[in-house]
């Protein structure tokens, strides 16, 4: 609360005070009292008046700003009016009312929209394990039937059937990315199971696009969760057969490096400009290449990647020039779970 | 004798194929068309595995695994979408041996049947394979012809097991490399013919001339 608008705002209570002043004035001195007296009496009446609206200016402005300095730290401020006590002024209590209703309500929309929002989720995600029940009927008779259909058939057919996985995964993750308190375990895993499963889960991609694989395996373990390492690595994979180049070529090695142990995905691709790096986490961005027509990117992939990997605490970087990219999932290794277990 | 797989599944199209895919892996199958009778059916049949859907009519899979469990030690997949780790676990604590997702590589599924079943009926005959007298011993990684002996290396030692269990049919260049690139071994058409030549050195070097013969644009075959 500034001084000036509080004055501007006790303007009528001074007029008033100034008017009622000059004739008090007017009377005294046309009852004949001497012109001393008057001034005397006027300048108690400024002191009193002065000294109450600074009183009153000083304890409104302490109690505003201990409303407002409740407000800040509140992490969730639409509860202030829960939190603070009930005004003594009337003009206040009638804002308090208002602010409660107001909350209230407000309270009652999120809560729908939560509702709505956790129905929806829940949906998707039976959705999405109904769709699985098809997809793998179809892998099998695709399987099974493989002497009677002609090869080419067969073989894309099953690329096809992986990119519907695929699409169908992402749609899975970035349901649960949004509420992932209970959809994932952390525990010790052998790094490169993980590799040699999202490599079977892209072997028809791979082998459509003669990608050269080259795992150098190591026992190294750490602490994640399987299935959303699996994606991760799912995207990454993907992604260099996007981007490829004249003889596509993807490493996968680890190495440990400080209290880290770093697990590096490399491919002889097209690259990432310069420019571009700092950004293709975001959300919905797609590069220069990206935006290719034949690629159609959508920004998503890589966005999830991160968000998941901030939520399993993996560090991931990437670095890249125009005839290769590597991306690091960097794991901290952590010494005191490893105490623990001794 | 085949191994018996009993087959928990409601969907029809996928029951099908599964039972497709496992006869053709020479195994003896039978599924579950009445699931008010599943317990019965199991008494009845002894099946040596089980593979369970989760989702069923009646009773899910989960309380069935526990009714399994109260009377046979049956080693028991779960097959199944539903892939939150509450299931995973649910199904682990419940008496499950193993838990696979859809959609499945077929591949890894026939791979966890054979270790599950491999492990819990245990037999003491070694595995070895033989054809014209040509004996591969899996375990040891060898191939031996007229008491002599070579060693393979894990690349060759799968392409010879793929060829032994094909023999007499022309196996085609496409499979062989996804049979390898199914057993992690991300092997190219080039390095296949590489491993190939490799290997028939090491044959004629034991006598074997002429054992792999090259069917032009179709594949390999073993002289049979």
């Amino acid at each position: 609360m500034e001084l000036k608008t509080y004055w501007k705002q006790s303007l009528p209570l001074l007029c008033v005070h100034i008017v009622c002043m000059a004739a008090l004035a007017v009377f005294l001195l046309l009852s004949g009292n001497s012109a001393d007296s008057v001034a005397f009496i006027l300048s108690i009446w400024a002191v009193i008046l002065t000294a109450y609206l600074c009183k009153a200016y000083y304890s409104r402005k302490i109690y505003l700003e201990k409303l407002l300095e409740l407000t800040r730290q509140l992490e969730e401020r639409y509860l202030i009016s829960e939190i603070m006590e009930k005004p003594d002024r009337i003009d206040d209590q009638i804002y308090y009312q208002i602010l409660k209703m107001a909350g209230k309500s407000m309270l009652e929309q999120i809560a729908s929209v939560k509702c709505e929002r956790i129905e929806y989720k829940e949906y998707i995600e039976q959705w999405i394990h109904e769709i699985k029940t098809p997809i793998t009927a179809m892998k099998l008779i695709c399987e099974n039937h493989r002497p009677e259909m002609p090869k080419t058939l067969t073989k894309e057919l099953l690329l096809e059937l992986e990119r519907t996985n695929r699409f169908t995964e992402q749609a899975l993750y970035y349901a649960r990315s949004e509420h992932t308190e209970k959809d994932y375990s952390v525990r010790e895993i052998r790094l490169f199971d993980v590799v040699h499963q999202a490599i079977a889960e892209n072997k028809h991609l791979l082998l459509n696009y003669n990608v050269r694989i080259d795992v150098q395996e190591t026992e190294a373990t750490v602490y994640s969760d399987e299935k959303w390492l699996c994606f991760i690595l799912n995207q990454m994979i993907v992604n260099a057969v996007k981007y490829r180049s004249e003889e596509p070529q993807l490493r996968f090695f680890a190495a440990q490096s400080g209290g880290n142990m770093i697990l590096n995905i490399a491919d002889n691709g097209i690259g990432i400009v310069e420019s571009e790096l700092p950004r293709i986490f975001e959300k919905g961005f797609t590069g220069k290449n990206g935006r290719n027509a034949s690629q159609n990117a959508t920004g998503i992939g890589l966005y999830l990647c991160r968000r998941l990997c901030d939520k399993l605490g993996i560090g991931i970087t990437v670095t890249s020039s125009d005839h290769h990219t590597v991306f690091q999932l960097c794991f901290p290794i952590d010494d005191f779970i490893r105490e623990v277990q001794g | 004798m085949p191994y018996r797989i009993l087959i928990i599944e409601d969907d029809i199209t996928i029951q099908t194929e599964l039972r497709t895919l496992l006869t053709g892996n020479h195994y003896d199958v039978s599924a579950v068309t009445d699931f008010s009778e599943t317990i019965q059916q199991i008494t009845e049949q002894k099946p040596h595995l089980i593979l369970l859907d989760i989702k069923l009519p009646q009773e899910s899979g989960f309380s069935l695994c526990s009714k399994i469990r109260s009377f046979s030690d049956v080693p028991i997949i779960f097959v199944t979408s539903c892939s939150t780790d509450m299931d995973e676990l649910n199904s682990i604590m419940l008496g499950g041996d193993a838990f696979i997702t859809k959609p499945y590589h077929t591949a890894i599924l026939l791979a966890k049947i054979a270790s599950l079943l491999k492990k819990n009926y245990p037999q003491s005959e070694r595995e070895v394979l033989e054809c014209n007298g040509a004996v591969l011993h899996l375990e040891s990684g060898k191939l031996e012809y007229r008491s002599l002996q070579t060693e393979l290396t894990r690349t060759e030692l799968k392409i010879l097991y793929y060829l032994f269990q094909h023999a007499g049919s022309i196996c085609a260049r496409a499979d062989l490399v996804e049979y390898l690139w199914d057993n992690q071994l991300y092997v190219d058409d080039n390095t296949l013919s590489v491993n190939i030549n490799r290997i028939r050195e090491k044959l004629s070097a034991i006598g074997l001339n002429d054992f792999i013969r090259t069917k032009h644009r179709q594949g390999y075959m073993l002289w049979s």
